[in-house]
Parts: structure tokens; C-alpha cells; sequence
């Protein structure tokens, strides 16, 4: 799987890289337009993520280019605009998703999953752990073949844990992936706690395992070990 | 009081009082005149009867000569000079009623070693009807006088001042945060056009000034978003670490919130300013009630939570005009505020008429000035993790789309009232 990240800002981007890398993505990192432009006519990517300002040319221009090339690379606009038009206008040309500055990288994570998801034709689009399988597109999910049932956070909270597991979410990154900015942190992190003992009580019911373990302060991490 | 109200009137005091003292004066003098005038006939009249009776020893009939009473009387006996001139009442047979006369009376001897008396009657009447006349027409010509005066100053000034309330009108209207700097008319008077200047110099620097800050602190936003991209990125790594014991991850847990909180805040500036900069446009067309609803779905859970129950009484269904981010925005604030500040197990009312809305919550009894609720970082003290933007967010929207919001306190129940001007 290989990703292309141009971003500008290093730190930012050698944050991106060393999130991603544990997913074994292959992710090269270009800090400019030009040498974007350069990676994207010489190599093929499954999934590129591109910020709009970078100081030598507007991300859009290259989402343009790759669509005038009829790729068939999955794209994530990163700005720091919170911009309607900017988020408009990129969707419309053919960008498949689009995160704000800051954001969480597990965050980032999740989207480039569900577009690879997407985008892989053959195969099932399914997401499989240990017993568990989930259907992104019916949005189904069954323990050993048993279907379960659950709300609609509920499905948000174990496909965004799927996407990110083995890795320690915190608070914060669940309560923004499941209700955006807008909810008092406090609250949410009791609606959380309530949320999780509920997929958790739902999955074991069905002979699963205790798969989300509670980081003390910090967050949860869904782990198979 | 308008300034041509008042320069008027003072004109029309002075002029009064001036008019009255003068008046008085002029009554007196005129009267002393006519008095003296009288005196000095009478004095004439008396040398002519002395002439007469030093001739003759005999008295003629005056008043034939006069027309008016004189009285005579030769005595035998040598009499000493003298005499006097006094006013006197006396009836007139001809009015039919008592009047005033000038009274000269005089006692001397002739030649001829006869005394005699003289009484000379003159009636005041007369003159005492011309002085009112006089009088009366000069009032008349001194009020139309003034009457002129004041109007003509009036409508002088009323032209001269046009200007000035014109630079008035341009200065109410003129806003420092739109594009355009003051301008104001133009006027050939000196006073004016040195107001002029100094306004739009003034104003010149204050927009310049506003403008430099306004850029400033979006400046400063928006720079603030990559190291606080960084720093959350970085966070997020340094958790992923293997062997972090409790107390490191409960260190990092505090750096993360405290980062997220500046974040969000750091979001509510830059939203601010770019309201301000007018930089959400494209209005459409938002369905109020549809907007409420969905709100309120996005807020389930915490109402829930709360044990808030929530009616609403669409009466219209609003359309408002406006940017679809801003109107989310707004509404998502307002609800969070009635949501945020109630109480366990309280409630909120809704309710859309077809040009106001309101949003009605149970809530503790406010401690600060209501005024000061859409002040930026004002918060109450029992919502802590609030940043205190959200109602100054909401006046800058409300202000960007010509509405106003009006917070009504009633036992118990805190109101926001948005309503089109």
C-alpha cells in the first residue's frame, strides 16, 4: 500500500509518516508542490494526502492534475482553512475526504482506511479481526458468524477502533471522530465510557473477547492480545 | 434642543427683555415731552392772560380763544407772585367721568395794583391717547421687526448648518470595519471643511489602527494552528510509546486536554475574525425548524444525560438567509449554551414565529451584567471547559445578517430572542 503525503510543515509530516508507517503503508513524504508533482507522473499511489497551501502552488491544482490523468488515487485534503468553499471546491474536483488542522492522527488513519476500503476492487470490502467482521457497506457486523446489534456510535466507535488497533485512542480522538468539535469534552467522555462498556458487553455476549482495554487518563486501546 | 431651536430662542429672550426695558423707557420719555410741551403751553397761555388783564383790568372769555376751562379772577387786593403746574383729576362734564388734567395755577398783581388768579385746565386726555397710539404702533412695528429677524436668522442658519448635519449622517452610517474609508460632503464653509478634515483624519488613523489589530489577531490565529497541529501530532505519537508507566501517561493526558482546549479556543478566534472579514458568503436558503431538529439530534445524548426535556412550538416555518456554515454554527452554539448552562432535569423551549425565534432554557440565575454574556471569554463559573466564545460567536453572526438577540431573564427561565430588524 502506498500513500504520498505532501505537506509542507516537516514536523507535521514526519508525525503523519511515523503514525502511518506502523500500518505498513509505504509513505514517502514530499514537502513541496513541484516535487509533488513529480512523484505523482512517475509513481502510482493508492492514497495521497495533500494539503491545499504549500508555498509553491495550491494542493487543488494537483488533485486537478491527477483527475485530468484519470488516477484512480484515493485523496484526503489536509488544510488548515476551515474554509466551506476550500472543502467545496475540493470535493467537487474529485478529493474523497477532508480533515482540518489540527487533527488527530488516528483520525487520519480511519479516512485513509475507509477510502482504501473503497477503492479495492476483487476483494470484499470487510473488515476481519480475530472473530469479529464488519461490513463497511451494509454496515453489518457479526462475532463468529453471530450478527450483532448494535447503535449507530456504536458501529462509529468499533470500525474507528478497527481502524486504529493496537494503538491507544484517546479521549479526545474518539469524542471528535464521533461527534466533531462541538461537544463539551466532559460530557463526552462520560458518553464514551457509556458507549464502550456497551460494545463491549455486546460483543462478549456473542462469545467474543474482551477486546478494548481502558488506558488509565489517557483513552482505550482495542487489542486482540 | 436642536441648535437653531435654541439660538432662536434666545434671540426671541433678549430681544423680550430688551424690547420691554426699552419700551419703558421710551413710554417715560415720550410722556415727559408730552408733558413738557403742555407745561410750556400753559406757561404761553398764562402770559397771554396776564397781558391781557395788565390791558384791560378785564377778563375775556378764554376758553372761547383756548377751548379749554380757564379760569379767572380779578381780587382787589394786590397778590404775591406766585404759582405752580400739577396733575389733577377732575370731572369732565363732556366724558361724563373723572380725567386727568394739567393744572397751572397763578397768583399775581397787574400794573394796575389789582390781583388777580389764573386756573388753567388742560386735559390730558388727549395726549395721554396719542402717546398709547404711538406707542402701540411702534410695539407693532418693533414685533414684525423681530419676527423678521428671528425667521430670517432661522433659515440662515438652517441653510448654513446643512452641512454639518450631512457630515452627521455620514458619520452614523459609516462603520470602521467596512472597506471604504470616511467620506464625508463637501462644503465651502471654513469651519466645516476644517471639521471635515480633522473627521476623516482622524478617522483615517482609527481605521488604520483597527485594521492593523484586526489583522493581528488573525495573524496570530491563524499561525498559531501548525505548531498546535504539531504538538497534538507529536502527543499522539509519544502515547503510542510501549512502557509508559500511569503517572507519565496521566502527564501527557494533562498537556493533551490543555492543548485541545487552546485548539478550540484558537478555532473560535480565527472564526471570529474571519466573520468580521466577511469571509463566509454564498448565503442560502436554511430552514430553521429543519436545522433546530437536527441539532437537537446531534445533542441527544448530552440531553439525555441531563435529563432535559425539550419542546418546541414551530408556529412558521423561518427561512433564514444566510452562509449554511454560519447558520450551523449558530444554532449549534445556542443550543449548546441551553444545554450547557441548565440544570439536571430541566428544560428547553423552542419556539419560531415567522420573524423571531427563541430559545428558552432553566438555568441558575445569572451573576454578571447580561450585557457583558456576548463578550468574548465570559464564562460561568460552573462551566469551566468552556472557552467562552460560543455567544460572542453568535452576536458577531447575528450582527453579519442584520438581526438582533436579546437575553430575557423570567423566574428561572434564561431567553434568547433572535429576531430580524
Amino acid at each position: 500500500m502506498k500513500v504520498l503525503l505532501i505537506e509542507d510543515e516537516k514536523e507535521l509530516s514526519f508525525s503523519i509518516t511515523e503514525y502511518l508507517q506502523k500500518e505498513n503503508y509505504l509513505c514517502e513524504a514530499v514537502f513541496s508542490f513541484d516535487s509533488a508533482v513529480e512523484k505523482i507522473n512517475l509513481y502510482h499511489y493508492d492514497c495521497i494526502i495533500v494539503d491545499i497551501n504549500l508555498p509553491d502552488g495550491s494542493g487543488l491544482n494537483l488533485i486537478r492534475e491527477l483527475k485530468e490523468n484519470k488516477s484512480e488515487t484515493g485523496i484526503i485534503i489536509i488544510s488548515a482553512k476551515n474554509s466551506l468553499d476550500d472543502k467545496i471546491t475540493g470535493l467537487e474536483i474529485g478529493a474523497d475526504d477532508y480533515l482540518t488542522k489540527p487533527f488527530h492522527l488516528p483520525e487520519l488513519n480511519a479516512r485513509i482506511k475507509s477510502i482504501i476500503r473503497r477503492r479495492s476492487f476483487g476483494g470484499v470490502n470487510e473488515i476481519l479481526f480475530n472473530d469479529l467482521r464488519v461490513l463497511p457497506e451494509q454496515m453489518e457486523v457479526s462475532v463468529s458468524r453471530q450478527k450483532l446489534i448494535l447503535t449507530k456510535k456504536e458501529y462509529d466507535l468499533l470500525v474507528f477502533f478497527l481502524s486504529n488497533k493496537d494503538r491507544i485512542l484517546t479521549r479526545e480522538a474518539i469524542a471528535e471522530h464521533l461527534w466533531g468539535d462541538e461537544m463539551d469534552m466532559a460530557d463526552s467522555f462520560d458518553f464514551i465510557y457509556t458507549h464502550i462498556k456497551n460494545l463491549r458487553k455486546k460483543i462478549m455476549e456473542k462469545g467474543g473477547e474482551d477486546y478494548i482495554k481502558t488506558i488509565y487518563g489517557m483513552g482505550y486501546k482495542f487489542s486482540g492480545q | 434642543m436642536k441648535l437653531l431651536t435654541r439660538t432662536s430662542l434666545s434671540y426671541i429672550y433678549i430681544s423680550g427683555v430688551v424690547f420691554v426695558i426699552s419700551g419703558l423707557i421710551f413710554f417715560n420719555l415720550l410722556h415727559d415731552i408730552f408733558k413738557r410741551q403742555i407745561d410750556e403751553t400753559l406757561i404761553e397761555e398764562k402770559l397771554l392772560i396776564e397781558q391781557t388783564i395788565n390791558y384791560s383790568d378785564s377778563v375775556p372769555d378764554f376758553r372761547l380763544i383756548f377751548g379749554h376751562m380757564i379760569d379767572v379772577t380779578i381780587l382787589n387786593a394786590p397778590q404775591t407772585k406766585t404759582g405752580y403746574i400739577s396733575d389733577t383729576l377732575m370731572y369732565d362734564s363732556d366724558l361724563g367721568a373723572f380725567a386727568s388734567f394739567r393744572h397751572l395755577f397763578a397768583e399775581n398783581t397787574s400794573i394796575r395794583h389789582k390781583g388777580y388768579t389764573i386756573n388753567i385746565y388742560k386735559p390730558l386726555q388727549d395726549s395721554e391717547k396719542l402717546i398709547t397710539e404711538i406707542v402701540i404702533s411702534l410695539v407693532l412695528v418693533f414685533m414684525s421687526l423681530l419676527a423678521l429677524l428671528v425667521l430670517v436668522n432661522y433659515f440662515i442658519s438652517r441653510r448654513v448648518w446643512i452641512p454639518f448635519y450631512r457630515i452627521l449622517d455620514n458619520l452614523n452610517k459609516y462603520e470602521i470595519n467596512q472597506t471604504a474609508p470616511l467620506e464625508l460632503p463637501g462644503t465651502d464653509i471654513y469651519e466645516f471643511k476644517r471639521l471635515n478634515q480633522t473627521l476623516e483624519q482622524m478617522s483615517k488613523k482609527i481605521r488604520i489602527d483597527f485594521m492593523n489589530l484586526k489583522e493581528f489577531n488573525e495573524n496570530a490565529a491563524h499561525e498559531l494552528q501548525t505548531p498546535l497541529a504539531i504538538i497534538k501530532s507529536k502527543l499522539e505519537l509519544l502515547v503510542q510509546k510501549e512502557n509508559l508507566d500511569e503517572d507519565q501517561l496521566k502527564l501527557i493526558s494533562s498537556v493533551f486536554e490543555a492543548t485541545t482546549r487552546m485548539s478550540k479556543l484558537n478555532q473560535g478566534l480565527l472564526l471570529i475574525s474571519k466573520i468580521e472579514n466577511n469571509q463566509f458568503i454564498h448565503p442560502e436558503e436554511i430552514n430553521l425548524t429543519q436545522l433546530l431538529d437536527t441539532t437537537f439530534e446531534h445533542f441527544e445524548e448530552m440531553i439525555a444525560h441531563r435529563g432535559i426535556s425539550i419542546t418546541k412550538n414551530y408556529h412558521h416555518s423561518l427561512i433564514l438567509k444566510m452562509n449554511h456554515t454560519l447558520a450551523e454554527i449558530l444554532i449549534t452554539n445556542l443550543v449548546s449554551n441551553a444545554i450547557r448552562h441548565n440544570i439536571f432535569k430541566g428544560r428547553i423551549d423552542v419556539v419560531v414565529q415567522s420573524d423571531s425565534f427563541t430559545i428558552t432554557n432553566t438555568g441558575q440565575i445569572l451573576r454578571t451584567n447580561p450585557r457583558a454574556l456576548f463578550e468574548r471569554f465570559r464564562k460561568s463559573e460552573n462551566s469551566t471547559d468552556s472557552v467562552g466564545l460560543g455567544l460572542a460567536i453568535v452576536q458577531k453572526i447575528i450582527n453579519l445578517y442584520q438581526m438582533k438577540i436579546d437575553y430575557i431573564y423570567d423566574a428561572g427561565l434564561h431567553t434568547l430572542k433572535i429576531s430580524y430588524k
